[in-house]
């Protein structure tokens, strides 16, 4: 009877009453203004602005800032581990988005009247701080795009389409995500170019020895992430750069996984193309930004036509806007451009050197962690004195499928981690796996956090073992 | 063979000797283990010789219409009655050991149900009096309970019955909150598939006459 199954199934699992804080529930933070000077005045921006104490970690300093952690999910406390999918918003950002529409929400770049001038400002205000953010020289170099994807596909038909023909070569690595695979097989199909995929070493990482064969006077532009979103593995951008520059090659980076979590440098990197999400770096979703190099961005045709992009129009023909206005047709995100702003603000605040540190230590306690658990294949290189992980790991268990986990995970315990392919089929199918789990850190978690996703997941494979 | 509780305000049972998801608390359904499905016509015997019968199912062939909305009902009521998520958890995984045990032969590119998660393949036939006829395997257990769920309704049934159950009937089974659009929502996937699936039999079997059937299938 069910019952009985039910108490079968009591004796199998831990009591659910928890060694978690029973009494964890939504809680309002102090509020966060967007000046850090009125922000030391408050917890909140207290733990937000101030180097994380001796006595507590840069996770258990900002955690305050992000309500959304504060919860529980059936009867556990929340323990966000899906950053790499997205990430969480901080009081301040969503401030910044309430202020926006409270107080002088207009369309921009057109009205004569105070609060478009004031939306305006504000909207080229971030498209500064984006530039600031990532050291690009100048901030036209920033077309605010609706996120990652949308910006890889805006240099694929604009770029691509103008710049590639048959006989060309786009380079990527198996690793690539979907977006930034899926634009090129189109535009190859309608350009005839190839796409040529380097594979990984056994240390399973993009075998860049292989890469750096493959380039030829052929290659036209490399594709590739700057942080795998599954690997955890790290490329060597600016020696990758060089190569391809030597063979007359542009290189387009994925810096989705990248400019949450470390200090990104354009001119540093000297990358040609550099797209990230908003929404992965404590901004809202629908935005996201598009680096081109200057006059790579002036040479390039529009990708959308409409309002905005245009210089004039005319019945049978319409003239276009310099960049980045030519690729920002129609009314843009302006709310959250404004967010996005206040997102790099927050994380400005904090010093994404620090949070890198941070996330170092936390990747390899996580990795370590992990490495423990018993039939637990982890995916990617492990961590070493040359080797550094981002501060994630994709996973399987034997014989456990990783929805299953997933789901017991979020069910039994408030884990939230993510099952699936990742928007990384190819990589699959090269590991000969259908799918995998994957548990992303950001520098609001914690070491506790870890524990908690390991005792869960212990408990996790100990109750489906149970069952075979 | 299982029985009915009724009366009882307990939570549904699964007995352990059925592989049918025994209950419906709701004491107005009546569900006659001999005559549970008759029709007005005959009643296949309870041993089925067709061979791809499985032997879990009593009178496959004659599921009424009225009993496939009585065991959606039934199959509601008793997930409706699990409180806690994981207890839905639980009993899927209960209903994934009942599944009989399949050769590779099902994991065929053929059968492999596109869009989920986990990897399922679905056989679907006909058999020779035009009822329908379902397998089912996963490398996922929780997805093998909803399908198996899905087989105890539908193995059986008309082609009519297969494509009138509605996923949205349905939701309460899901374990947390996932959208009928959600590509994690497998079991909503594997229903449209089998539906799919069914029309296209139906329309090779009995051509024109069946084409209404498409109107049924959930989107």
């Amino acid at each position: 009877m069910m019952s009985s199954i039910g108490g079968a199934f009591s004796k199998i699992l831990p009591s659910s009453s928890s060694s978690y804080s029973s009494s964890l529930s939504l809680k309002k933070p102090p509020t966060c203004f967007n000046s850090w000077a009125l922000a030391r005045r408050t917890s909140c921006a207290a733990a937000a602005s101030s180097v994380a104490s001796e006595t507590q970690s840069l996770g258990h300093a900002t955690r305050p800032d992000f309500p959304i952690l504060h919860q529980e999910i059936n009867g556990s406390k929340l323990v966000y581990l899906d950053n790499a999918a997205t990430s969480q918003k901080p009081t301040a950002v969503l401030n910044a988005l309430h202020n926006y529409y409270e107080a002088y929400n207009s369309n921009v770049h057109r009205g004569v009247h105070f609060l478009s001038a004031k939306a305006t400002d504000a909207y080229e205000l971030a498209r500064k701080k984006v530039a600031t953010f990532i050291n690009a020289p100048d901030s036209r170099e920033i077309v605010f795009t609706r996120n990652a994807t949308e910006a890889i596909n805006l240099v694929a038909y604009s770029w691509g389409l103008t710049n590639l023909k048959t006989g060309d070569q786009v380079v990527l690595t198996i690793a690539e995500h979907h977006s930034a695979v899926v634009p090129w097989q189109i535009v190859a199909q309608k350009t005839g170019a190839e796409l040529k995929f380097v594979s990984l070493t056994d240390d399973e990482v993009p075998d860049m020895e292989a890469l750096r064969k493959l380039l030829s006077k052929n290659t036209k532009l490399v594709v590739l992430h700057h942080v795998s979103n599954m690997l955890a593995s790290v490329l060597p951008i600016e020696e990758i750069v060089l190569w391809a520059h030597d063979v007359g090659a542009k290189v387009l980076v994925d810096a989705c996984q990248s400019v949450p979590h470390m200090v990104v440098d354009v001119q540093s990197l000297n990358a040609d193309f550099l797209v990230a999400s908003s929404h992965k770096m404590c901004g809202p979703t629908g935005i996201g930004f598009l680096y081109g190099k200057s006059e790579l961005l002036a040479a390039m045709p529009p990708f959308l036509g409409g309002g905005e992009m245009i210089a004039d129009v005319f019945l049978d023909h319409s003239t276009y806007a310099e960049p980045p206005s030519r690729f920002e047709a129609g009314t843009p995100a302006i709310g959250e451009a404004v967010g996005l702003g206040a997102a790099i603000d927050y994380l400005s605040g904090i010093g994404m050197q620090k949070i890198h540190e941070y996330e170092v230590e936390l990747a390899n306690y996580l990795y370590g962690s992990l490495r423990e658990v018993p039939n637990v294949r982890i995916y990617g290189p492990a961590p070493s004195e040359t080797v550094t992980r981002a501060a994630l790991c994709c996973f399987n268990v034997e014989d456990i499928h990783p929805t299953d986990i997933a789901t017991f995970l979020d069910q039994q315990h408030g884990v939230a981690i993510r099952s699936g392919h990742h928007c990384a089929q190819p990589l699959h199918r090269f590991l000969g796996i259908n799918a995998s789990a994957r548990a992303s850190l950001y520098f609001y978690n914690t070491k506790q956090d870890v524990d908690d996703f390991i005792t869960a997941l212990k408990d996790t494979i100990s109750f489906f073992s149970s069952f075979k | 063979m299982y029985s009915l509780v009724s009366q009882s305000s307990s939570p549904p049972s699964l007995t352990s000797s059925s592989s049918i998801p025994s209950i419906c608390m709701n004491k107005h359904i009546q569900i006659n283990p001999r005559n549970q499905n008759s029709r007005k016509h005959k009643p296949f015997s309870i041993k089925c010789k067709h061979p791809i019968c499985s032997p879990r199912i009593i009178n496959p062939s004659v599921n009424s219409s009225d009993n496939v909305a009585r065991k959606v009902n039934c199959l509601i009521a008793e997930f409706k009655s699990l409180k806690e998520p994981i207890d839905r958890v639980k009993t899927l995984l209960h209903y994934a050991t009942l599944l009989p045990f399949l050769d590779e032969s099902i994991r065929s590119e053929e059968n492999k149900v596109p869009g989920c998660t986990a990897q399922v393949w679905l056989e679907v036939k006909m058999d020779f009096e035009g009822f329908m006829r379902f397998r089912v395997d996963s490398d996922s257990e929780i997805t093998k309970g909803f399908a198996s769920c899905l087989i105890w309704l539908l193995d059986g049934a008309s082609p009519e019955e297969v494509v009138a159950v509605k996923a949205e009937d349905l939701a309460e089974m899901n374990v947390g909150i996932l959208p009928a659009n959600s590509r994690v929502n497998t079991w909503n996937t594997v229903l449209l598939s089998m539906q799919k699936r069914t029309i296209a039999l139906a329309e090779q079997r009995f051509g024109d006459s069946s084409k209404s059937l498409a109107l049924f299938t959930c989107k």
